[in-house]
């Protein structure tokens, strides 16, 4: 339903997407997961066609957004970062109004209006002065007047921003239930987000793909590690040399440890090497005070994947066990 | 765009009707445009009561000196004096309301972020730059609507009464004036989403009409013939004198279309140069 291939948009000499490929099949919800800035609104400006790339190919429905812009605009609900409303006309007035310029007959006008109207919770409000809507409720107005033509494709920018909690769970029941009939594709910045609503994420970062998939998957994948904490007394170097003969050790780090004498050491593996390493040590004549077994979770991985700046130390799965 | 089919072209209506129609609500509900209409009719008003008294009281006088002194005298149409000098300030006042009216038809879009709504959907930027032209010149010529009425009123009872051709000459010289002013008012509030910046860039490409209008009276040769063929304000002042000519058309049509292919291209590189 969406194919985005090789998409490169530069602005100036900023570069705000570099080679960013992805593709939704029909019926799917597809997060764009990444920290503010990293381009997801650039992506999604070019899918709605409201920005030209500087060069790739962005298709919906098998039509090119550039070449066919007329076309793709008919089969997509677009919500931008801002919601697009006119504060002076009433909710019902303005769904009238955008199911006009979508190209919705006179005849099936009303029932679009109505339905969108009730799947967004603002059958109340229908004639209700946009300007005296709260928040939440104008950003509804926002998701109303993107499925009103009844697109196969919506673009949410954000939907959820700036909402209170409550308001953010009607508005993703609200996108789950267009699954299935409609593709969506939504930009969020926040994970959780994402692991709620969406089938499977792409995760971007200044303007680069770093992963795409099923969200937990992906972020296994991509926190393959596991890390070990130490506290110990002995000798350096006859330590390093002992764990030189584990295999899959990645790194080794050592701190000076809370009381003299004892040293902290921090290792890493990609595989769980808790076991062998605890009886290698104490085997050796290691004195062993404290091990943990740590493993990155959901929000740390994507916060490694998207800054440069080292994980603050990880917490999640803590498991104790003193020798 | 040549073999424009029949649903294209209703398609295309329909999209102009829409756009069309959500302006003109929205004059409704803006205590701006109330102020507007109020202060153009008290001054249209005030200018009508103001022409006609000073120019009856004028003839009369001179009447009287011919009566009592023989002093030569010539003859002069009263009520087409009147209508002349009253569309003259008509045209004036509206110089200083249209940039007004201009000013904000395409920075409120750009400031609200409704402008992407429009450049998303199936609607060309040319039935957007239409439809809102049409709304707003509508909104123009209802403010048009009594003070004609009140023309044809006090005009038609002279004898022998004026022509009502020639007053219809005049309003329709001066909408054809606010249309052309307004459509270059509309490219260059495309250009900003500052509603102060674009009236004032409305103010002096008026200033610039007037000058280019004082240029054509005042150099001789080709370059005033020029002059007073591509100033807009000549044309109209030679419709208010009841002077009708295809040239006023096409010159009209000219700087209307004008207003339109620019916005249309501005709202277009608008979106290119956007970051």
């Amino acid at each position: 339903m969406i194919q985005v291939e090789h998409l490169t948009k530069v602005y100036g000499t900023t570069v705000a997407l570099r080679d960013v490929s992805f593709s939704a099949a029909t019926g799917e919800i597809l997060g764009l997961l990444g920290p503010n800035g990293a381009g997801k609104t650039t992506t999604m400006r070019i899918l709605a066609g409201y920005l030209p790339a500087t060069s790739g190919t962005a298709s919906i429905a098998g039509y090119e957004v550039h070449t066919d812009p007329m076309a793709v605009r008919q089969r997509i609900g677009y919500l931008p970062e801002n919601p697009p409303l006119y504060p002076e006309m009433t909710v019902a007035g303005y769904l009238h109004f955008v199911a006009r310029i979508k190209g919705v007959s006179a005849g099936d006008r009303p029932q679009r209006v109505e339905y969108a109207l009730k799947s967004c919770g603002l059958w109340e409000q229908q004639r209700t002065i946009i300007r005296k809507l709260s928040k939440g409720y104008r950003q509804r107005v926002g998701i109303a007047q993107a499925i009103v033509h009844d697109p196969p494709a919506i673009i949410l920018d954000e939907p959820t921003v700036g909402l209170d909690p409550r308001q953010i769970i009607e508005v993703r029941n609200l996108i789950k239930n267009l699954a299935g009939q409609h593709t969506v594709i939504l930009s969020t910045h926040i994970l959780a987000e994402v692991s709620m609503t969406c089938d499977r994420a792409v995760i971007i970062n200044k303007g680069e793909v770093a992963g795409i998939g099923k969200l937990d998957e992906l972020l296994q994948r991509l926190s393959s590690n596991y890390t070990y904490d130490l506290e110990v007394v002995g000798d350096r170097p006859q330590i390093e040399s002992l764990l030189q003969h584990l295999p899959h050790l990645q790194q080794m780090t050592w701190h000076n440890g809370p009381a003299p004498g004892r040293q902290q050491l921090r290792v890493s593996s990609p595989t769980e090497i808790g076991a062998d390493l605890a009886n290698l040590l104490v085997q050796n004549g290691v004195q062993l005070f404290e091990m943990r077994r740590s493993r990155a979770n959901l929000e740390e991985v994507f916060l490694k994947l998207t800054t440069d700046e080292p994980v603050a130390e990880s917490s999640d799965e803590p498991e104790k066990a003193h020798a | 765009m040549l073999s424009v089919s029949r649903h294209g072209l209703r398609v295309l209506f329909a999209n102009i009707l829409a756009i069309y129609r959500r302006e003109l609500q929205s004059y409704f509900t803006a205590p701006f445009y109330y102020v507007i209409a109020g202060v153009f009719w008290l001054l249209s008003g005030l200018f009508f009561l103001v022409v006609m008294t000073t120019i009856i009281n004028q003839v009369a006088q001179q009447d009287l000196l011919q009566q009592q002194f023989g002093a030569p005298s010539q003859a002069v149409d009263v009520p087409k004096l009147i209508l002349e000098s009253f569309l003259g300030l008509l045209g004036s006042i509206s110089q200083v309301i249209l940039p007004m009216l201009s000013m904000g038809l395409y920075t409120e879009e750009r400031k609200r972020g409704t402008l992407e709504l429009l450049a998303t959907s199936p609607i060309t930027n040319w039935c957007v730059a239409t439809g809102k032209l049409l709304a707003v010149l509508t909104f123009y010529t209802t403010l048009l609507l009594p003070v004609g009425v009140y023309q044809f009123v006090a005009l038609r009872q002279s004898t022998p009464p004026l022509s009502p051709w020639l007053i219809l000459a005049g309003n329709g010289g001066l909408i054809l004036l606010a249309a052309a002013i307004l459509s270059l008012g509309m490219f260059l509030s495309s250009l900003t989403d500052s509603t102060i910046l674009a009236a004032i860039l409305g103010f002096a490409v008026l200033l610039i009409l007037w000058v280019l209008d004082v240029l054509a009276k005042h150099t001789g040769g080709h370059l005033s013939d020029l002059l007073t063929y591509l100033s807009p304000l000549e044309h109209f002042t030679h419709l208010t004198r009841g002077i009708f000519r295809t040239s006023s058309l096409v010159v009209f049509g000219s700087y209307i279309f004008l207003g339109i292919f620019l916005t249309a291209q501005s709202i277009d590189a608008f979106r290119y140069q956007r970051n």
